[in-house]
């Protein structure tokens, strides 16, 4: 075993901690917040010169080919940052399903221009019901011709109101008892008529979409996979993303950790740091042991997934426990840095709706855990 | 990164389990529980003979010292593997033996490395004291100089397995004028020697602890263990290597009430169909799972020339928290069934679950509390202020 990122990975996540301290410091994260495109293009282009578009996308398509657990050394620096955008929706989510799903001509149509930073994508998945299964899934597609005829309307769509092109699950066929065929994926041009994109206003502050399809016209040549076997794309690519959501966990837990253990050292109460009482130094304890463990969690599975390996209960138990770890951390640091800690101001907060908003993306603790007892065949 | 064993130890681990299938037997088991799971017994020293045989006990000692200069990482995946199938806890091999290794003259490894490896020897912890529990730096022990001999006077308290193994790791004070941890000298004493006296504490597990008192006791002082009066860092170390705990035994009680979920039908459906009880197994085996991380990653350390700092008490706290959550789980998960002992009528999984509920309280207590272990990540791992 080695717990270690390779010279190449940590050199990587060195040059991204710093571009990230430059490009987007904190008040940067609350004017996007504000924004309401959500990100900054001339920043975004910076990210494309670098490579990071196409982290994981082969040479062959301009990408950088790099391994899945080389993106996680990138994603935990932009949890550090708190960068919101659209990098997860395009590059993490958008990207693993062309990666995992679209044949060699799509492939060349689509990756390339994102790798430029020119294309941006995003997943329209989640529907009325609020949950990533597959019995949520009912936005019709329905052959007409040579040409799919899309109606149903999408929520929780990230970044949907700056996508190009959106990966759309649909309902091909009958439903079988597990719900598990029947389910197909289209790539979408977002400037297809019959589609309306309404924002969504989260806590967070990113962007988030309602997406309305009103009998809109897909080609076959956009079917992403196999007809009705969609499922098995978005089942794997789900477990991916929560790995890389959990990877940005890693990086904001780390520096809620960096605010409140320097705060405790610093701040004096009843003539001494309060970092020196045990009932905050506890705290401190606690919130290390969730950070290493979320770590190492979250590390073993990427580098399943970038090995080829099984990795599907590792990355459920890794979203599991990333998603309670997280929130529990930032709300010892909220505890030891107490009420400079609830200002606006201070960063923490913004780590804080972070948190909560990593923990209910791409399937709750409650629901990964659920995802644990199937693999343990109970 | 590589989240799995070399090739080579993953041979070696076949070996093992090899091994213990067909050498652990019912009788060695009962023998083992009878006595608190302690090393000691007749067959346990049997198995353990023919186990150290193997060069398995201290797979990472070089050579020359009874080991096969293997890495730590394998030595911790064989710990983990044996606590699996039935916990035996080593003192010497794997708390003093190490100590010995880093701290001791060439002299004294020769004299006892070579029996520790070999399972010939076994011995007891000898820290606390009535006054000294968390607070080791206030023994009051004394081993006074005569000039070809330590004398030995005082008292020692909850020290587990004192009345089965050979010797005494034991924790004394050579300088009671000198300041706080330059006053303790670390020995290892015949637990035959004259002037010794054991009586049993009975803990709330069944098993046995002792209080043992020193009357007069003449220790040679070729048993001193290092330098004179350096004793407290020696112990220190050898704490830090008793930490570093090896799950393995809870991970099969949990294994084996996930398999009672499934054969026990309830309204008409095994157990394992409750989405309460699907949640509360699938936690466990996350928190398993991290535990099994934070584990292994105390052998890449040692395996990278480094020594484990917080790393060790966050592994401790972690995995005994667990084994209380395991425990107390089983018995939410048993119900009813889960107060029957052993032996009653109607006992399920052979009354395991309230002894371990029983059990498993003393685990975030010795070798320093869940409390202590915070206290030492907070003070070495993140740096913050005593005062």
């Amino acid at each position: 075993m080695d717990y270690e990122f390779s010279k190449t990975q940590k050199i990587l996540k060195d040059e991204a901690h710093r571009f990230l301290a430059k490009e987007c410091p904190s008040d940067v994260v609350r004017e996007m917040a504000e924004d309401e495109i959500g990100y900054s293009r001339d920043m975004w282009q910076k990210m494309a010169e670098l490579d990071w578009m196409g982290i994981m996308v082969p040479e062959q398509y301009d990408g950088m080919g790099g391994s899945f657990l080389d993106m996680t050394a990138l994603l935990s620096e932009m949890g550090y940052h708190c960068m919101q955008g659209p990098y997860f929706a395009t590059v993490v989510m958008g990207g693993l399903c062309i990666l995992e799903a679209a044949n060699d001509t799509q492939k060349a149509d689509i990756l390339p221009p994102v790798c430029r930073g020119e294309r941006l994508l995003s997943v329209a998945w989640v529907e009325s019901d609020g949950t990533y299964n597959p019995e949520g899934i009912s936005m019709t597609a329905e052959l007409q011709g040579d040409e799919y005829l899309l109606n149903g309307t999408k929520l929780f769509v990230p970044y949907a109101h700056v996508a190009d092109r959106l990966v759309c699950a649909t309902r091909t066929g009958q439903r079988t008892d597990d719900n598990h065929s029947g389910i197909t994926l289209f790539v979408v041009n977002t400037r297809q008529p019959g589609i309306s994109i309404e924002p969504l206003i989260t806590m967070a502050g990113d962007k988030q979409s309602a997406v309305n399809f009103k009998n809109v016209r897909v080609s076959k040549d956009n079917l992403l996979g196999q007809l009705d076997q969609g499922w098995g794309v978005l089942k794997k690519v789900l477990l991916m993303a929560a790995v890389a959501k959990c990877a940005e966990m890693i990086g904001g837990a780390q520096k809620a950790m960096d605010m409140a253990v320097p705060y405790a050292k610093g701040r004096e109460q009843f003539g001494r740091p309060v970092g020196a009482f045990q009932a905050v130094q506890h705290h401190c304890a606690n919130m290390l042991t969730y950070s290493d463990t979320l770590k190492f969690m979250a590390y073993q599975a990427a580098w399943r997934i970038s090995e080829r390996l099984p990795f599907e209960k590792e990355a459920s138990m890794c979203k599991a426990w990333g998603s309670d770890a997280y929130r529990r951390l930032v709300a010892l640091a909220h505890q030891v840095v107490g009420g400079m800690g609830f200002m606006e101001e201070y960063d923490l907060q913004l780590y804080f709706k972070h948190a909560k908003a990593a923990e209910q993306v791409l399937g709750d603790a409650d629901f990964h855990r659920e995802l644990v007892a199937q693999e343990m065949q109970m | 990164m590589d989240f799995e064993f070399a090739p080579q130890e993953q041979a070696v681990l076949k070996e093992v389990r090899a091994f213990l299938k067909s050498e652990i037997t019912p009788e060695l088991k009962a023998e083992s529980l009878a006595i608190g799971y302690c090393y000691g017994g007749e067959l346990g020293r049997k198995f353990v003979h023919k186990f150290a045989a193997n060069r398995w006990l201290v797979p990472n000692w070089p050579e020359k010292y009874g080991g096969m200069g293997a890495s730590a990482m394998l030595t911790f995946a064989i710990k983990e593997e044996l606590a699996y199938t039935m916990p035996l806890i080593f003192v010497a091999a794997h708390m003093a033996g190490p100590t010995i290794l880093h701290f001791g003259s060439e002299e004294i490894k020769k004299e006892w490395l070579l029996p520790i490896a070999r399972g010939e020897v076994e011995f007891a912890l000898g820290y606390t004291e009535p006054w000294a529990g968390s607070d080791l730096s206030a023994l009051k022990i004394d081993a006074v100089d005569q000039s070809d001999h330590f004398l030995l006077n005082g008292q020692k308290t909850f020290n587990t397995h004192t009345h089965v193994a050979d010797y005494h790791w034991l924790a004394t004070i050579t300088d009671p004028d000198a300041k706080r941890y330059q006053n303790m000298s670390m020995m290892i004493v015949d637990l035959k020697t004259p002037g010794i006296t054991i009586r049993p504490m009975i803990t709330m597990a069944g098993w046995q602890t002792n209080e043992v008192f020193y009357d007069n006791v003449k220790v040679p002082k070729k048993c001193l263990v290092g330098d004179l009066n350096q004793g407290f860092y020696y112990l220190m170390a050898a704490l830090d290597y008793e930490r570093m705990f090896p799950l393995g035994h809870y991970r099969r009680l949990f294994d084996e009430i996930v398999q009672y979920t499934r054969d026990t039908q309830v309204n008409g459906q095994p157990l394992s169909r409750d989405p309460l009880i699907r949640q509360k197994m699938a936690q466990l085996s996350i928190e398993l799972e991290a535990n099994k991380l934070i584990f292994f990653r105390l052998a890449h350390i040692i395996d990278k020339g480094k020594i484990p700092n917080y790393e060790t008490s966050m592994q401790k706290l972690f995995a005994t928290e667990l084994a209380q959550k395991i425990a107390n789980t089983g018995m939410d998960v048993l119900g009813l069934y889960a107060q029957l002992k052993k032996g009653s009528q109607h006992a399920a999984l052979q009354g395991q679950i309230e002894h371990h509920y029983r059990w498993s309280v003393v685990e975030t207590i010795y070798a320093g509390t869940s409390e202590i272990q915070r206290n030492i990540m907070a003070l070495r791992g993140l740096k913050l202020p005593s005062k």
